[in-house]
């Protein structure tokens, strides 16, 4: 118990420690906006006769009237109380915005997640267990062509071929069919929020609109969690103590599971925690050719218009989501390498 | 002599293909619903708010009634909106006084807000005063119609209501069936309304006060709004309601994604798919593609008039006569729209006062040298050329074949991608001296194209031209009320605007409205989005 206290203590003070880089990102963002040549007034006051008063009613309402020094005192000032802006292309807040999208990206991402760890860590054992056999180059090719093919070209593809041709998975369009009642909002995962509901033909809607995205992003991120997988393996099997196991007679099970793999997997700890964080702010694409209510592509629209208050809030959330990442990975290092401690 | 039009009359006219259809009884639910997928967005219900979305315009032509609304006529076979038939909406008849200052609405007695309660003169003066008074866009829409203040809007009883103009405008009246001068139940929103927001716009902004034909279900902005029938709505040609019981208005973002889904039958209608796509669903003969060529619209070829060397008249007659407009036309579009080259003027004049009409020009490399030799510019000279990200699938390959050609007279050309918010300031800042941009009018008339997009120290003027004597033509032709000598004004117009030649218009491009071959009553309308409220089902 001791120990999960001090565990605890120390992510605490991990987490202030951090606070700092956090705030460096926000100011850091605030001035890139503003250096940028687009100016939001003047692409958000295009309607057909638009003229200088609709930019300047713009922009006042923007704030952007005011001297830059202002500006991000008001900014700071304002996200400090939780507040991160409006966004002018969807007209609400942006804290609102991000609540609402945040779990639709991450319901995603642990998905894509989960299915490339679950494909990636054997194929990467596989592979080490025989390395240079058919099986170790099959890997390789299979992990090759994932991560050659880029995800809204591989995302098409499988809405070709399950969704226009086969007509197994629904329409590509968000999180649910349409005609689908959500549930009451829990935990905003939607696989989660239909079991607590106990709706199960919903749970199904939902997960069949989740399996294509998720599994576009994994075949994109199996490739360095095997290969990781694959390295790291084949260190720990060449070591002493493999060597010593197998010489007292241990089942060839228990030398892999218990001995080579849980020593071999610090290093894909860390990767699928990197893997996880680009994921979320990089799966643009598989969104956009999803339609999924994400937060990246919600980012990409902002960015391409200017639109401050968005941009900043993103990025804001992703540093944030970065942090605690690492955070989470730390942690769980002490679990599988208990000589390990974060500190 | 006073107009009288009544809404029976023109109504009847107009509903002939609209309403063939007969619900029949047991109707599927799939069927009365309407899905439209689209790659924009709708972030708010009142489409006064700056930075609204052409996706917003169209709700809320379905959530709120105006005034007055556009019949539509037939353009080469297809629908379109007519500027020149103006039928009542929310008014019953109206008439136009002979002087053409009073224009005085006698509103609909069994209208209803969406809440229950009547429609009064009261609400319509409280909604456009809001439009002209508030910061909003309908303010500048509306002063191209000489409605500038709350003044010239007089409640005269309970459904008489009167406008007064401080000169006779042909465009007051079309100005008040665009999308901004909505009427509000002006009850509701003043209870809505703070001492900081006197109109109501914060809360407009996400809940709807109106009278249309569809209520609001549903508004996830980015991502999808559901409309149900107003079932006493009654406002349609004919005195009818609107067809589809439910309306479902989707974000999409990949266009190939929008194709499946229409192909497939999940959707009915799509309006913005690539141009390969809707060509490659026509060839298969499945769906019901209607192009319309959008001839409020035009695609231009912009060089900026106030710097070197495009500040010579010769240079810009040299490029025009350099361009490969057939190969950029079907490189760009798939030949989808209207090409605005490759006339013959009779007598070297314009045949018609119209705006815009086919230009006498074409590739012709000796010509273009002839004339960059006369600017004195015999060897050529290096730019570059801009287009926004937002275009690149048209003006990518059509940029391609511009630089190509070009290049045979000696202009070397950069080509520049430019985010769509950079290369919107640019063009603001007067910045950019080389570009492609396109432009629309909502209320297509000569003079008002030449006043918006060629006069003014203004964004919407992307050639920075500013000429004298066009400027005062096309200011006199504003309240011309003689026909024959409108389009006189507009021929002497559309011959300075060749012989100067600004900027060179391209095309205008077709609006590919691909839809299930069930659907009937598709117009293209001014605002370039479908008008739900047009649709129907065979």
């Amino acid at each position: 118990m001791t120990t999960l206290g001090a565990t605890a203590i120390r992510a605490a003070r991990r987490f202030a420690s951090s606070l700092p880089a956090l705030f460096g990102v926000l100011i850091f963002t605030f001035l890139l906006m503003r250096v940028l040549p687009g100016d939001p007034a003047v692409f958000f006051a295009s309607g057909p006769n638009s003229g200088k008063e609709e930019i300047e009613t713009i922009r006042k309402q923007m704030g952007l009237d005011k001297p830059v020094p202002q500006q991000l005192f008001l900014y700071l000032y304002d996200v400090g109380r939780g507040n991160l802006g409006r966004s002018l292309m969807t007209g609400q807040n942006v804290t609102k915005d991000l609540r609402e999208r945040l779990p639709a990206s991450l319901e995603l991402t642990f998905s894509a997640l989960l299915i490339a760890l679950v494909l990636a860590i054997p194929l990467g054992v596989l592979a080490a267990l025989k390395p240079g056999s058919l099986v170790d180059h099959g890997v390789r090719l299979f992990c090759a062509l994932g991560v050659c093919v880029p995800t809204f070209v591989s995302g098409l593809l499988l809405i070709y071929i399950f969704y226009y041709l086969f007509g197994v998975s629904p329409d590509p369009t968000g999180r649910v069919d349409i005609f689908t009642t959500l549930p009451p909002a829990h935990t905003g995962f939607l696989l989660i929020d239909f079991a607590l509901a106990g709706d199960f033909d919903g749970w199904w809607a939902a997960f069949k609109q989740l399996i294509l995205p998720a599994c576009t992003m994994a075949l994109f991120v199996i490739a360095p969690l095997a290969r990781i997988t694959r390295a790291s393996m084949l260190a720990s099997l060449g070591s002493d103590f493999v060597r010593t196991a197998r010489s007292v007679g241990l089942s060839w099970w228990r030398i892999i599971i218990t001995y080579a793999l849980r020593n071999a997997i610090l290093p894909v700890i860390t990767i699928a925690g990197i893997v996880f964080s680009t994921m979320l702010g990089a799966n643009v694409l598989v969104e956009k050719v999803f339609s999924w209510p994400g937060v990246a592509s919600y980012a990409l629209d902002a960015l391409l218009s200017s639109d401050y208050a968005p941009v900043q809030g993103f990025v804001l959330l992703m540093a944030s989501v970065f942090v605690i990442v690492n955070l989470v990975v730390d942690v769980l290092y002490g679990i599988a390498d208990p000589r390990i401690s974060i500190g | 002599m006073g107009l009288i039009y009544s809404k029976q009359m023109l109504g009847a006219a107009a509903a002939l293909a609209l309403f063939t259809a007969a619900v029949p009884a047991n109707a599927q639910t799939r069927a009365e619903t309407l899905r439209y997928v689209t790659g924009a967005a709708v972030n708010t219900l009142d489409p006064n708010i700056p930075g609204s979305t052409r996706e917003a315009f169209a709700v809320s032509l379905s959530t709120y009634d105006r005034l007055v609304s556009f019949g539509r006529k037939q353009l080469n076979g297809k629908w379109v909106f007519d500027l020149d038939t103006i039928r009542g909406e929310l008014a019953e008849s109206y008439t136009v006084s002979p002087d053409g200052l009073k224009i005085t609405f006698k509103l609909r007695s069994d209208a209803k807000f969406q809440d229950g309660s009547p429609v009064t003169a009261e609400d319509v003066k409280w909604s456009l005063d809001r439009a002209v008074t508030a910061k909003i866009l309908g303010k500048a829409q509306l002063l191209t119609g000489s409605l500038t203040d709350a003044s010239q809007f007089k409640v005269i009883d309970a459904s008489t209501f009167e406008v007064t103009l401080p000169q006779p405008d042909k465009l007051a009246l079309p100005n008040l069936a665009t999308v901004y001068p909505i009427i509000i139940n002006s009850k509701l929103a003043k209870a809505h309304a703070t001492e900081e927001d006197p109109w109501a716009q914060a809360w407009l902004k996400e809940n709807t006060a109106g009278s249309g034909a569809y209520i609001v279900e549903t508004f996830k902005p980015g991502e999808q709004v559901i409309l149900k029938r107003n079932d006493a709505w009654n406002r349609a040609a004919g005195d009818k309601q609107a067809f589809f019981k439910r309306l479902i208005i989707q974000s999409v973002p990949e266009p190939a994604t929008r194709a499946n889904l229409v192909e497939k039958g999940d959707a009915d209608i799509v309006i913005d798919l690539q141009a390969s796509d809707a060509q490659a669903l026509e060839a298969k003969g499945k769906l019901q593609v209607i192009s319309t060529p959008q001839y409020n619209a035009i695609t231009f070829i912009s060089m900026n008039n106030q710097m070197a060397p495009f500040d010579k008249p010769d240079v810009r007659r040299a490029v025009a006569y350099a361009l490969p407009y057939d190969d950029m036309f079907k490189a760009a579009l798939f030949s989808r729209g209207d090409l605005l080259a490759g006339a013959t003027w009779a007598d070297g004049k314009p045949p018609s006062g119209a705006f815009p009409i086919k230009q006498p020009i074409k590739l012709d490399l000796e010509k273009a040298k002839a004339y960059l030799k006369a600017a004195g510019y015999p060897d050529g000279f290096s730019t570059t050329f801009s287009f926004n990200v937002g275009q690149s699938a048209t003006a990518e390959p059509m940029a391609a074949l511009l630089k190509e050609s070009l290049a045979k007279i000696g202009i070397k050309v950069d080509i520049q991608k430019l985010p769509d918010a950079q290369m919107s300031t640019q063009i603001t800042e007067k910045k950019l001296p080389f570009f492609t941009e396109g432009i629309v009018a909502w209320l297509p008339s000569t003079d008002y194209f030449y006043r918006n997009f060629y006069t003014g120290n203004q964004r919407w003027n992307y050639s920075s031209i500013d000429n004298a004597e066009l400027t005062a033509v096309a200011q006199k032709a504003r309240f011309e009320a003689d026909k024959a000598k409108y389009e006189a004004d507009g021929k002497m117009l559309n011959a300075m605007n060749f012989d100067l030649m600004p900027q060179i218009p391209l095309w205008q491009p077709s609006q590919d409205a691909v839809m299930a071959s069930n659907l009937t009553g598709y117009t293209y309308q001014f605002h370039r989005q479908v008008d739900y409220r047009d649709l129907s089902r065979k």
